[in-house]
């Protein structure tokens, strides 16, 4: 988070000239010092950085200049939308890439998985955007079936705008959900099936079978578990690029949250705006890997500290 | 009728190149609480067989024919639901590194009981005691704390105590222990095979050993069969093998034990390796390496001479010259 | 010495196994063609898509031959400029190209450096290094592409940015992906360390760096051959995605991404193909290099380059 910060706070400081944009162009020299001198724009970097973390911390990471709203307000505005985007692929992605991973497997010569995992290739060579766009052309432009911007209805849940409580907003998620997955949903099902491949192989299975245990149990215990061990590390690491991606797939279905926010406000050089962002997102990823770090050691026994260390005979 | 006979097993592998044949008219036998042990190289087909019984042969291996009796069943045309009410209930199956044998991820507890809990009615309590009384059996301290701890919180000695615990659980009539000890330390080594001749002497439990150390063999079990390149050589009592061995793969197996040599002197060894199964000799396989080789040993595989309870497949060996006939300078091994 | 060399590589393992696997052998083939067309652009494009002199803004949006009024002088249609597309996407491929193969020299050169001085010294350094891998490694090469251009353009401005945006494209992909390569080459160097014939070499008094560059780095060859191909391949979609956004090549000298930006809002109106054409191309360019990823993995070892 430091880190992030930091990098955040130089961009602000040399981006773009704060007062310029505040008060325009017809002030004289001196009098754009003495206003520089009194925000303070002329202290050293240090101690503007104490100033930014102290009002950071209380919420207040300025002013955005083309909404002339907090930045921070504006950005947390459109973060239920961008939520909405990353839980429903998330939710896709687990629902979907897990059984078939798994079954694809265990059945390895199969037709059906043969050509999931020959599709897969394919989805992971489509970039998102693209996979976008082909979707909005097929699905709406051609077919007519579903909507292809924006968020549909939205209902006010618990002070926060929900769109997927509507059918109307719930039809406009399906699109951008599906293309935000595209990517993901192959990498997974192919590192789900390559991790149970690799452990059926392996001796505990071999014992298990040998124990005379169910199918079902060896399956979907034995064998899933420690399948899923890397996949959870790997889901961390990926985190970063989904939220990045949401970045183009609100960029190509016109959808109103953060990463659209962003992009727009690079455009315009919003500064406030995009350090703004850029800790959102940095305090959103600290935390999503705080959460998958806490997971995997609750799945994976030998990392937890060991009670009491090896005894002998 | 015995425990377990395994007549004239063959495993085959098909592969791009053609079928590999692994075990070639293999047979055996175990009467009840009688201990047999299988010797032979890493590479002979010793673990092929032991998977075999349970039908667990590696895929894409599969029985191609044999009969393996099993109190009267043939196990090789069970479907899977019945072969699964066998293995771990009627036959357990211990492997050689409890390492990679257990589960990491599930405690020695679950592992122990999910054995129970596959066979039988049984509440989780009484699982659980059962369990704990097991572990007690084998010598394991504070069995209770073991049994919520994992795998890689044990000592490799330990592991292995507990995948006999395991294997004892559902007190099976038969146990294949395959190389159960080479994957630990010497001095622990003696001590598990201690363990499994006590259990087995004590509930009367068949014991299928398979190892390539002689010296286990002849210490632990009352039979033995020795297996070269996918075949059985020899088979017979184990005093009588180890005191008058007449194939010479036998002989020359156990004449390179350290303690057949005087102090001092080299240490005899069979000259060249054992074939892989993809270019096995034509005729007898062990006929490049025999010193008794003659001409038929390498168009023909010897039939078995039998007397009594001994079969030996030699040419160079007579019926009547398995009685009496003792290796060279040696008595007890 | 190339004979030689060629007469070594034909009796490899790899060699043997690409020629049997077909789909190998046909995507090579694809990339050959591509890389071949798309380098001789200038040869081959009926047009120069660059040259406002032959564009006429009467020509736009046109379809193309195959649909309704096709021109026959334009044979895969027309943007809303009136540039033709067969053309824009034969430079456009070049650009694609050219960026994925240096963004991609650029990550190995970091990479791989960065890699074998941590492998090898290990110690403090290399934990120092590697904590820095995993951080970018998580924030993803997009976000830090992202961040990086748009810093950029904002400080610069626009005219400045279409100068140099190849170079900016280049060098932002390459540093943002060198965790991969380094990550790699340090497993390797970290196996290889343990052998023995590294002590050995260490009695004899080599220094580090002969160490390092004659000794371990040609046995770490193959990872790192392994993850090019599909590196290249990311590099180009990240480039596409970044032109995509606006932040990469700019509309005058378009590559696939920036093509397919460009074409977008026509989607709508009906004049599919200025988008959707360049997206096919782009798409079977990347599949194409990841069947070859695939398929080298597969030979390589199966085993340790999972990622």
């Amino acid at each position: 988070m430091f880190v992030i910060s930091v990098i955040a706070f130089s961009i602000q400081d040399n981006l773009g000239d704060p007062l310029r944009e505040l008060v325009g162009q017809s002030v004289s020299e001196a009098e754009r010092q003495n206003l520089r001198n009194q925000m303070g724009l002329n202290d050293p970097f240090a101690i503007q950085y104490w100033r930014f973390l102290n009002k950071a911390i209380y919420g207040d990471l300025g002013t955005s200049y083309f909404f002339k709203r907090p930045a921070l307000d504006v950005i947390l505005d459109k973060l239920p939308a961008t939520l909405e985007l990353v839980f429903g692929s998330t939710l896709i992605i687990i629902l979907f890439s897990v059984p078939i991973g798994v079954f694809a497997a265990i059945y390895p010569r199969n037709w059906f998985f043969r050509l999931v995992m020959g599709l897969s290739i394919v989805g992971i060579s489509i970039p998102v955007f693209l996979t976008a766009i082909l979707s909005i052309y097929i699905f709406s432009v051609e077919l007519g079936w579903l909507p292809s911007f924006g968020r549909g209805e939205t209902v006010n849940f618990y002070g926060w705008t929900v769109g997927f409580l509507t059918r109307d907003g719930l039809l406009h998620l399906i699109l951008p959900c599906v293309a935000l997955s595209s990517i993901m949903l192959p990498l997974f099902i192919r590192l789900i099936r390559g991790e149970m491949m690799e452990v059926l192989e392996s001796d505990y299975i071999r014992f298990a079978w040998a124990k005379g245990l169910s199918l079902r149990r060896i399956w979907f215990l034995h064998a899933l578990k420690n399948t899923l061990l890397p996949v959870i590390t790997v889901g961390g690491l990926q985190i970063g690029t989904l939220i990045a991606f949401t970045i183009l797939t609100e960029t190509v279905f016109q959808w109103p949250g953060m990463g659209f926010l962003f992009l727009e406000a690079v455009n315009r050089v919003d500064t406030p705006l995009i350090v703004a962002y850029l800790i959102v997102v940095g305090l959103i990823f600290v935390i999503a890997n705080t959460l998958v770090d806490l997971i995997y050691g609750l799945v994976n026994p030998t990392v937890r500290l060991a009670r009491t260390t090896q005894d002998g005979e | 009728m015995g425990l377990l006979e395994v007549q004239n097993l063959e495993v085959t592998f098909p592969t791009r190149r053609g079928d590999l044949v692994a075990l070639r008219d293999v047979s055996f036998s175990v009467e009840a609480g009688e201990r047999l042990g299988i010797v032979g190289e890493s590479g002979a087909g010793k673990s092929v067989a032991a998977f075999a019984i349970l039908n667990l042969v590696s895929r894409p291996g599969y029985i191609s024919s044999g009969k393996i009796l099993f109190e009267g069943t043939d196990l090789s045309k069970l479907n899977p639901q019945e072969m699964r009410h066998i293995r771990g209930n009627r036959i357990s199956m211990i492997f050689q590194d409890p390492m990679m044998t257990m589960n990491p991820v599930l405690t020695v507890g679950v592992q122990m009981t999910e054995a129970l809990h596959a066979h039988r009615e049984i509440s989780a309590e009484k699982a659980r005691s059962l369990a704990i009384q097991t572990l007690a059996r084998v010598h394991i301290p504070s069995p209770e704390k073991r049994f919520d701890q994992f795998p890689h919180e044990l000592s490799g000695g330990m592991r292995q105590r507990v995948v006999i615990a395991t294997s004892l659980l559902t007190e099976p009539s038969l146990i294949i222990a395959d190389e159960p000890t080479t994957a630990l330390d010497v001095t622990i080594q003696a001590e598990i095979m201690d363990l499994l001749l006590e259990l087995c002497e004590l509930s009367q439990v068949g014991l299928i050993l398979i190892t390539h150390d002689l010296g286990v063999i002849s210490q632990v079990t009352q039979h033995a069969i020795v297996m070269y390149a996918g075949r059985v050589v020899e088979s017979g009592p184990i005093r009588e093998m180890v005191q008058n061995a007449q194939h010479p793969y036998t002989r020359g197996l156990i004449s390179a034990l350290p303690q057949q040599t005087t102090p001092g002197k080299r240490l005899n060894q069979i000259p060249g390796v054992m074939p892989s199964l993809t270019n096995i000799p034509n005729g007898c396989a062990f006929h490049p390496r025999c010193e008794l080789v003659m001409d038929n040993c390498q168009t023909r595989f010897p039939e078995f001479k039998i007397k009594g309870k001994k079969r030996v497949a030699c040419h160079a060996v007579d019926a009547d010259m398995l009685n009496g006939h003792s290796n060279p300078g040696q008595d007890e091994v | 010495m190339f004979s030689k060399a060629w007469k070594r590589f034909q009796e490899s393992y790899l060699y043997y196994s690409f020629c049997r696997d077909r789909i190998a052998i046909i995507s090579f083939v694809i990339l050959c063609i591509f890389v071949l067309a798309s380098f001789s652009a200038s040869l081959l494009a009926p047009y120069d898509p660059y040259d406002p002199l032959q564009i006429d803004i009467m020509d736009s949006e046109i379809p193309p031959l195959w649909v309704g009024d096709g021109d026959s002088r334009f044979i895969l249609g027309t943007d809303a400029q009136g540039r033709d597309l067969l053309s824009t996407i034969l430079y456009g491929s070049r650009i694609s190209l050219t960026i994925g193969v240096f963004a991609v020299l650029l990550q190995a050169f970091l990479g791989v450096s960065i890699g074998l001085i941590s492998g090898y010294f290990g110690g403090r350094l290399d934990n120092f290094l590697m904590r820095l891998a995993d951080i970018q490694l998580s924030f993803s090469t997009l976000m830090v592409a992202i961040i990086f251009l748009a810093v950029f353009q904002a400080l610069f401005g626009t005219e400045l940015y279409e100068q140099m945006a190849i170079l900016m494209l280049v060098l932002v992909i390459g540093i943002a992906e060198w965790p991969h390569y380094a990550r790699t080459v340090r497993a390797s160097v970290l196996a290889e360390k343990k052998k023995e014939y590294v002590d050995a070499v260490r009695v004899i008094g080599l220094g580090p760096l002969r160490i390092m560059f004659k000794h371990i780095l040609p046995n770490t060859l193959s990872p790192i051959m392994v993850i090019s191909t599909v590196q290249i391949a990311n590099a180009i979609v990240s480039e596409a995605a970044l032109s995509f956004l606006g932040l990469g090549m700019p509309v005058t000298k378009p590559s696939l991404g920036s093509l397919i930006n460009s074409g977008f809002e026509f989607i709508f109106s009906g004049s599919w193909w200025i988008t959707i054409i360049p997206g096919i191309v782009l798409v079977v360019l990347v599949l194409v290099m990841n069947l070859l990823g695939d398929f080298l993995r597969d030979v390589m070892n199966p085993k340790l380059y999972k990622h």
